[in-house]
C-alpha cells in the first residue's frame, strides 16, 4: 500500500505546484477573491486528493455535518492524533479555514510558503496576543480558525491538557467554538512513524457552543473544559462504536 | 492564615484550572518551562489569586516578576502580611 500511496502523493503534489499559478491567476484576476483565500480553497481542494488517495485503504466517516447545521465562521477545536489530522480537515464542507499552528511546520520549505500564503498563525512566533488579534481579523472576514488546542499529538491517545488561547479568542468575538472529534488517524500513521496501516476514519462535528453562555470572570476557562468534556464523552462514544 | 494553608490553595486552584500535576508543583519548578503555562494562563493565575484570596494584585509591579511557584507563594504570604498590617494600622 504504501509503495502505491507515496509516489501517488509525490504526483498529486507536483501537479499541484505546477497547475497552483494558473489555478491562482485565474481566480485572482476573473473572480476577484483575496490572494489568501484562494489558497486556503487550494490547500482544501489538495487535501481532498490526499484522500481520494487514500480512499481504497482507508474508510472515511463524517458525521454531525448534516446540511443547515453548520454555519461558518466558527472557532474550530479538535483533538490531535496524528500528522495525518490536518488532511483530514479537507472532510470539512467548507474551506475559508486557517489553522493554528506551532512554529515546526513554518520550517518545511515545500509548505511553509503555502502556509503563509493562506495566512496560517505561527502561534509560538506571534505569541497569544498577536494570535488572538489575527485571529479576530480573520474571523471578522467570513474565515474560520483552527486549533489542535492540546498543542501536541497524543502519544497514547487520551486528551492532554487544552490551552485557552481559543476559548480566549471566542470570549473576546462572540463568535462559536465547533469541537471536533477525529478517530482513527493514530492507526493510519502513528505519531513517530510514516509507514501507513489501513484503518477507519472517522470525524464528528460536535454542536457549536455560543461563548455567550459562558458570560463570567474566566469564562473562558469554564468553555474550555466544558468543550473538553464534550470532547472525551464523543471520543469515549466513538472508540466503543 | 498560615503559610502551609495559602501553598495549599495556590497549588490546588492552579492545578484544578490548568489541570496540573500535583506531583510537579514545587516551588522551585518554572511555570513555563516546567508546569508548560502560558501567557494566557499568567494573566489568568492572577484573577484565580485574586478570587482565591479576595484581594486585588493586576495592577502590581511585582507580578511581572514572577518566574517560578515558588516566587507565586513568597508574592501571596507577603501581600496577606502586608493586608494584615495595614488593618492592624487602620484599628
Amino acid at each position: 500500500m504504501n509503495l502505491i500511496i507515496y509516489p501517488l502523493v509525490v504526483l498529486w503534489t507536483l501537479s499541484g505546484i505546477i497547475f497552483f499559478p494558473i489555478v491562482f491567476l485565474f481566480w485572482r484576476v476573473i473572480l476577484r477573491w483575496d490572494s489568501a483565500r484562494i489558497m486556503r480553497l487550494f490547500i482544501w481542494l489538495y487535501g481532498r486528493g490526499w484522500l481520494v488517495i487514500m480512499s481504497p485503504f482507508l474508510q472515511f466517516r463524517r458525521m454531525g455535518f448534516d446540511k443547515g447545521t453548520i454555519k461558518p465562521p466558527y472557532i474550530i477545536v479538535i483533538n490531535h492524533l496524528s500528522f495525518f489530522d490536518f488532511w483530514c480537515m479537507a472532510l470539512l464542507p467548507f474551506s475559508n479555514v486557517v489553522v493554528a499552528v506551532r512554529s515546526w511546520p513554518f520550517k518545511m520549505p515545500w509548505f511553509a510558503p503555502f502556509m503563509k500564503l493562506a495566512g496560517y498563525l505561527d502561534v509560538e512566533s506571534l505569541g497569544w496576543t498577536g494570535s488572538l488579534s489575527s485571529g479576530a481579523e480573520i474571523l471578522r472576514k467570513g474565515g474560520s480558525v483552527l486549533f489542535f488546542p492540546e498543542g501536541h499529538r497524543s502519544r497514547d491517545g487520551k486528551l492532554q491538557r487544552f490551552y485557552s488561547g481559543p476559548f480566549k479568542l471566542s470570549e473576546e468575538t462572540g463568535i462559536n467554538i465547533l469541537p471536533l472529534c477525529i478517530t482513527g488517524t493514530d492507526m493510519f500513521l502513528p505519531p513517530g512513524s510514516w509507514w501507513m496501516i489501513p484503518a477507519k476514519i472517522y470525524l464528528k462535528a460536535l454542536t457549536p457552543i455560543d461563548p455567550k453562555d459562558f458570560h463570567m470572570t474566566l469564562g473562558h476557562m469554564k468553555l474550555q473544559k466544558h468543550t473538553k468534556t464534550m470532547i472525551a464523552q464523543n471520543l469515549a462514544e466513538m472508540r466503543k462504536a | 492564615m498560615i503559610d502551609e494553608k495559602v501553598i495549599e490553595i495556590i497549588n490546588t486552584s492552579l492545578a484544578s484550572e490548568f489541570e496540573l500535576d500535583i506531583d510537579k508543583m514545587v516551588p522551585e519548578a518554572l511555570l513555563f518551562e516546567d508546569l508548560g503555562l502560558d501567557s494566557l494562563d499568567r494573566v489568568d493565575t492572577v484573577i484565580l489569586l485574586e478570587q482565591a484570596f479576595k484581594f486585588k494584585i493586576r495592577e502590581e509591579e511585582e507580578i511581572r516578576q514572577i518566574r517560578t511557584l515558588g516566587d507565586i507563594h513568597t508574592f501571596v504570604i507577603k501581600k496577606i502580611q502586608s493586608l494584615r498590617e495595614t488593618e492592624g494600622a487602620i484599628q
